[in-house]
């Protein structure tokens, strides 16, 4: 540890004689880097938001259940009585003809012109209920089966498609995660490879004087580590530029998309490429600091 | 400090470079090791720092067993001994001071004391003039002084050197033998293995040891 904190200077100064020695090789390594860890950014920020669209659908998940028309209002406290006991069932409210018209306005927005084209108002009186998604099957099975109910509407097409999106954008964003992982530790053990091997003569000399393998490695470690620091400190700025412009412009033109707090996103992101890069810069020249033999002069 | 009892190395290939070598050398001795090329002297001293092992019988430097599986203790057993080669083993792009310094830096040496006691060491080799200069630009003599400088630094119990001169003019060559031979003390052996005997004939108070196809074959001025 003493040998470690004297010779601090010596290592940053042999780490960056590492870097500068292959440096044609080593900047296109770093900017290969750079761009991986700035596409495995852009996978996490779209997971981000797509586990938070999917979460608000599951909490906001409804159906609507239509009741026979010569119900009283009795009969309807009955039924909503009876579904609220439905184990799944959140929220129960009855909506009046006159609500579902005004829903309908809003929906609309500037289109809602349309509604005045018709004599009476065209819309039933309906139960809005408020499920846990997962319970959805059953759920719309016991209602369907309530005496008085004749048909219930449920968007398990919509939910069911969103939820096929999701699951497929989480496969693709395991794939490219251990892309990234695989890749840059390939990357960087090759770099730390590199460098021992053009270092040889050196590193054998130290191995005859006596030095341990993990000092003569410490300076290759820190250059992988500071290679792909960097690389997460610039793929984490791009992210950051990234997501003002993507903010911008789906706040614009797709207002209805649930977006995250753009704070909390940012650093939810740069949090884990930071972390990434320690971990798979540490992995990468560990990896590659394995290359050094055993005396190998021999 | 170094006991040798029927030690063999034959190397992967099947070349058998030593056989049946027993050797005993105390604290404190001046030993020249003389053969011509191919005759072991090398290997001799390979075995000696635990770059090989023994194929058969024993070899103990400084009480450490040389084997494979001592590897670890064996890398700690280098820090005792100071190696000196013929192609000198400086690391180009640093300068002499440097060089030396990097006999001690694994050692836990301050900053201030790993300069200071290298600046005494290039002074003891006559270079503390040229501690700044970078190793390509020094003689081939004076790089040897720079890596016999990174040896003395460690204060080790034990000098090996391989050829020391075997790269060197003939005034060279003589100084760095009278340099190496000053070294030994009543704690710190000298081991030199060199082909040119011519140059240590006048020396007194030393041990030779001839080497010929990997055997001993004349042992003078020590014990027989």
């Amino acid at each position: 540890m003493k040998s470690v904190l004297f010779n601090m200077g010596y290592f940053l100064k042999e780490a960056y004689k590492t870097i500068r020695l292959n440096l044609l090789s080593n900047i296109f390594s770093f900017i290969g880097t750079v761009l991986i860890l700035f596409i495995f950014a852009l996978v996490i920020t779209g997971w981000n938001v797509s586990n938070r669209l999917v979460l608000m659908l599951k909490e906001e998940a409804e159906i609507s259940a239509y009741y026979e028309e010569n119900l009283d209002e009795i009969d309807k406290d009955n039924l909503i009585g009876l579904i609220e006991e439905i184990d799944g069932v959140l929220e129960v409210n009855l909506v009046s003809q006159a609500e579902a018209y005004n829903r309908m306005e809003n929906v609309l927005g500037n289109e809602a012109g349309i509604l005045e084209l018709f004599e009476e108002n065209p819309f039933e009186e309906y139960i809005e209920i408020r499920i846990h998604l997962d319970e959805t099957e059953r759920v719309i099975d016991r209602i369907e089966n309530i005496e008085g109910i004749e048909y219930v509407r449920d968007n398990r097409e919509i939910l069911n498609r969103i939820e096929g999106i999701v699951k497929t954008l989480n496969m693709a964003g395991y794939i490219v995660t251990a892309a990234v992982g695989i890749t840059t530790i390939i990357i960087i053990s090759h770099m730390i490879r590199q460098g021992i091997y053009e270092n040889r003569f050196q590193i054998n000399t130290l191995q005859l004087l006596g030095a341990s393998n993990s000092f003569i490695g410490f300076p290759f470690l820190i250059a992988g580590l500071l290679m792909i620091l960097c690389g997460g400190i610039i793929a984490s700025v791009l992210t950051v530029i990234a997501i003002n412009i993507g903010f911008g412009q789906l706040s614009g033109t797709i207002p209805f998309i649930p977006l995250p707090p753009k704070n909390e996103l940012v650093k939810h992101v740069v949090v884990i490429i930071m972390t990434a890069s320690i971990i798979l810069g540490s992995g990468g020249s560990i990896f590659g600091l394995s290359s050094i033999k055993e005396d190998a002069e021999r | 400090m170094i006991r040798i009892k029927g030690a063999t190395l034959t190397y992967k290939d099947g070349t058998t470079a030593l056989k049946d070598i027993n050797l005993n050398i105390g604290a404190g001795e001046l030993v020249y090791i003389t053969g011509p090329s191919g005759s072991g002297k090398t290997s001799l001293l390979k075995l000696l720092m635990g770059v090989e092992y023994p194929s058969e019988g024993e070899v103990l430097v400084l009480g450490q067993k040389i084997a494979k599986e001592e590897k670890r203790r064996i890398r700690r057993l280098r820090r005792n001994i100071g190696p000196v080669f013929q192609d000198f083993r400086v690391i180009k792009g640093r300068t002499a001071l440097e060089n030396v310094m990097m006999g001690v830096r694994f050692l836990g040496f301050s900053p201030k004391k790993m300069k200071s006691e290298s600046l005494n060491a290039l002074e003891k080799v006559g270079l503390k003039h040229k501690y700044s200069s970078l190793v390509e630009n020094l003689s081939w003599g004076e790089c040897q002084r720079v890596a016999i400088a990174r040896a003395i630094i460690r204060k080790p119990a034990l000098i090996l050197a391989d050829e020391p001169t075997g790269n060197l003019d003939l005034d060279n060559a003589v100084s760095i033998l009278e340099l190496l031979s000053s070294l030994r003390d009543d704690k710190t052996s000298v081991l030199i293995t060199t082909h040119a005997t011519h140059l240590i004939d006048n020396q007194k108070d030393a041990v030779f040891i001839r080497i010929n196809g990997g055997r001993i074959t004349m042992e003078q001025g020590g014990r027989a």
